[in-house]
């Protein structure tokens, strides 16, 4: 039952970083949907530099920094060339697919016993409370400081922020770049410290689901954090039910469904109009948008 | 964007030829950078390109698979091409293909002993309307709720896959693990001058969605409601309506890929095991690549699919015959749609030289 509870954490933890850079991404206005492709980038990245290297730390450095790397290649698509956000990202998750699969299948397999992840007493890993240390400071940035009122502003109106003297382009970079260093750190903590293994397509859809906590969170980092506890034990229920639930014999494809449906459900009622009245939405009206001065 | 000597130009009219000109460089680019990753692997990028397409092509080895192939991505693009004019952004393709999927092989399973003349047009009913409705969920969510059809569609292909592995790995098991038992011989479809007849029905369905949004009224509220939802609204068009039928149809014609796709090649006639389907299904994800780059235009996206459909077969072929690493295909399909990406650039801008002074 503890490992059960950590486990969740673990897999909250990955939900939170991915989710919280896509929340910074969409409040300047940058939609990207390739947090999937990020992730796995991070994954594949890390885990084979850890392989390469004996360096468990060397495998999250560079696994976060190829995140980065695709976050502002996101960035120079979406900002500089204007290309379409949704084709961009879409762009990087396939890319993602066919470098991971080219490049970092043949590795496949577990990492060697030394390069266990450390974890606090045994059961949940440290990086918890940096994802949750995380998602406050997200949030201290966007509501409390300057920095945080001109990203709201770039993804509000770019072109109001722009006529108030704010560099739009240099605020969505940063804020691409972050989120992509996130997607990055996320999917090398997937393949390092919760499973310690790589595979085929490791990520398994948890960058969709990350992508979709952002519009469940109406752009709220507080409600991310709870989103992601709630999907955290979700998934880690659809991987090993028997952990609460021994002998309930329900079949593997049905029950590795359940996040993905529990998803729909949660968007579905989070749009309801009377949902949608009681919370405003800090959806930002900007977002997709690409930039065009005039 | 300042560069020394140049100037940038908006495009306010992007006409059909610019967009092929565009596509070709873009393409010609996404070769290069493949270059690269040929020449890693010890193979001259020439002599590979030129295995590629001569496999492809050539009548004895890969043509047909080459048409089999490139007419079930026509199938995922006409389905992404729909929507989209729409405004709405069918990901879904992938589960709209594995609903359709549970459609037709329900129906060959249940009655299996019909004959031919009956059973196929069943399955094919059966996969377009297993396929519609699923389209219609996420057309419904945002049509009604404003929910974003894009989290929901990718959020149905995921359930389809787990869907179809519980389908392979009870009820619809078959001798060999993680395989469906074996469509009956009446269901697999029959074959016009050695390619499945579904390649004509694709074929029909691209020309019908041509006049479709081009012609008829229903076209046309398709695309006002596309450029701007609000006009739409205010010319009293039904957003919901739009939204559904769009993704009805959409999913319809996804759906009918599965058809297409199991019971039109040899191979298979049976669901195979999850990496292969889960490696079909992804390769839907290429419509959005063809549909993009025809400018929507379903006619288009005829020789488009044909030639990203010979890409796949020629890679595959020179990945087995020259022992190259697994997954370099689907890096060189990834490669093209990130020059794709920076190409579009090219849609809304070009850039011209200044004279004279400096």
């Amino acid at each position: 039952m503890w490992s059960f509870i950590a486990r969740s954490l673990e897999i909250s933890t990955i939900f939170l970083l991915a989710a919280i850079g896509e929340l910074l991404d969409q409040r300047a206005g940058v939609l990207n949907i390739g947090v999937e492709g990020l992730m796995l980038f991070g994954a594949a990245s890390g885990f084979v530099t850890a392989l390469w290297t004996g360096s468990l730390l060397l495998g999250f450095v560079v696994g976060t920094a190829l995140g980065g790397i695709f976050g502002l290649l996101h960035g120079f698509f979406s900002i500089t060339l204007k290309a379409d956000q949704v084709v961009s990202g879409m762009g990087i998750v396939v890319f993602a697919v066919g470098f991971t699969t080219y490049w970092a299948d043949r590795y496949s397999g577990p990492l060697p016993a030394e390069l266990s992840s450390p974890r606090i007493g045994g059961f949940l890993s440290p990086m918890f409370f940096l994802a949750v240390a995380l998602v406050f400071i997200i949030w201290f940035v966007l509501s409390k400081t300057h920095l945080g009122l001109k990203i709201k502003s770039v993804g509000e109106d770019p072109s109001v922020a722009e006529a108030t003297g704010i560099n739009v382009v240099r605020i969505r970079y940063l804020c691409v770049i972050v989120g992509g260093l996130l997607g990055g750190l996320a999917g090398a903590f997937l393949s390092l410290a919760y499973f310690g293994i790589w595979g085929h397509l490791l990520t398994g859809g948890m960058g969709w689901i990350a992508l979709a906590l952002v519009p469940f969170s109406l752009w709220r980092p507080t409600m991310l954090l709870a989103g992601a506890l709630i999907f955290g034990i979700v998934w880690q229920f659809s991987i090993s039910p028997e952990a609460i639930a021994p002998g309930l014999g329900i079949p593997l494809g049905i029950i590795r469904m359940s996040p993905f449906i529990a998803t729909i459900i949660v968007l579905t009622v989070i749009s309801l109009p009377r949902i949608r009245r009681k919370w405003g939405l800090m959806k930002p009206a900007a977002l997709g948008k690409p930039y065009i001065k005039e | 964007m300042n560069l020394p000597g140049l100037k940038l130009e908006k495009v306010l009219v992007l006409t059909g030829r610019e967009a092929v000109k565009i596509s070709v460089y873009s393409i010609i680019v996404g070769f290069v950078i493949f270059s690269i990753f040929l020449l890693l692997e010890g193979t001259n990028p020439i002599d590979a390109y030129k295995h590629i397409f001569s496999f492809a092509f050539d009548p004895s080895l890969g043509l047909v698979p080459t048409i089999h192939r490139a007419m079930f991505l026509l199938f995922a693009t006409l389905a992404f091409i729909l929507p989209l004019k729409a405004g709405l952004w069918n990901i879904g393709m992938e589960g709209q293909l594995y609903l359709g999927t549970v459609g037709a092989f329900a129906v060959a399973y249940a009655w299996g002993d019909l004959p031919s003349g009956v059973l196929i047009p069943l399955m094919l009913i059966a996969a377009g309307l297993f396929g519609a409705g699923y389209g219609a969920l996420a057309g419904f969510l945002r049509g009604k709720l404003g929910v974003n059809e894009i989290v929901v569609t990718i959020m149905l292909n995921l359930v389809a896959y787990w869907l179809i592995l519980f389908l392979i790995q009870g009820p619809w098991a078959g001798p060999t693990e993680f395989r469906s038992r074996e469509l009956p011989a009446s269901a697999i479809a029959p074959e016009i001058w050695e390619v499945p007849f579904t390649v004509f029905l694709v074929l029909a369905i691209s020309v019908i969605i041509y006049f479709l949004s081009a012609r008829s009224n229903i076209g046309y509220q398709i695309k006002t409601f596309g450029s701007s939802s609000s006009a739409a609204e205010h010319a009293g068009m039904n957003p919901l309506k739009i939204s559904i039928f769009v993704m009805v149809v959409g999913g319809a014609i996804a759906g009918l890929s599965a058809y297409h796709m199991w019971a039109g090649n040899p191979t298979f006639y049976l669901i195979p095991a999850p990496q292969t389907y889960k490696a079909v299904g992804d390769f839907t994800y290429w419509g959005i690549m063809v549909g993009l780059i025809c400018l929507l235009n379903p006619l288009a996206a005829i020789p488009m699919s044909i030639f990203v459909g010979a890409l796949k077969e020629g890679t595959s072929a020179i990945v087995r015959r020259l022992r190259l690493p697994v997954g370099l295909d689907l890096l060189l399909l990834g490669t093209l749609f990130l020059t794709f990406v920076a190409f579009q650039f090219f849609h809304r801008y070009r850039i011209k030289r200044i004279r004279g002074k400096g």
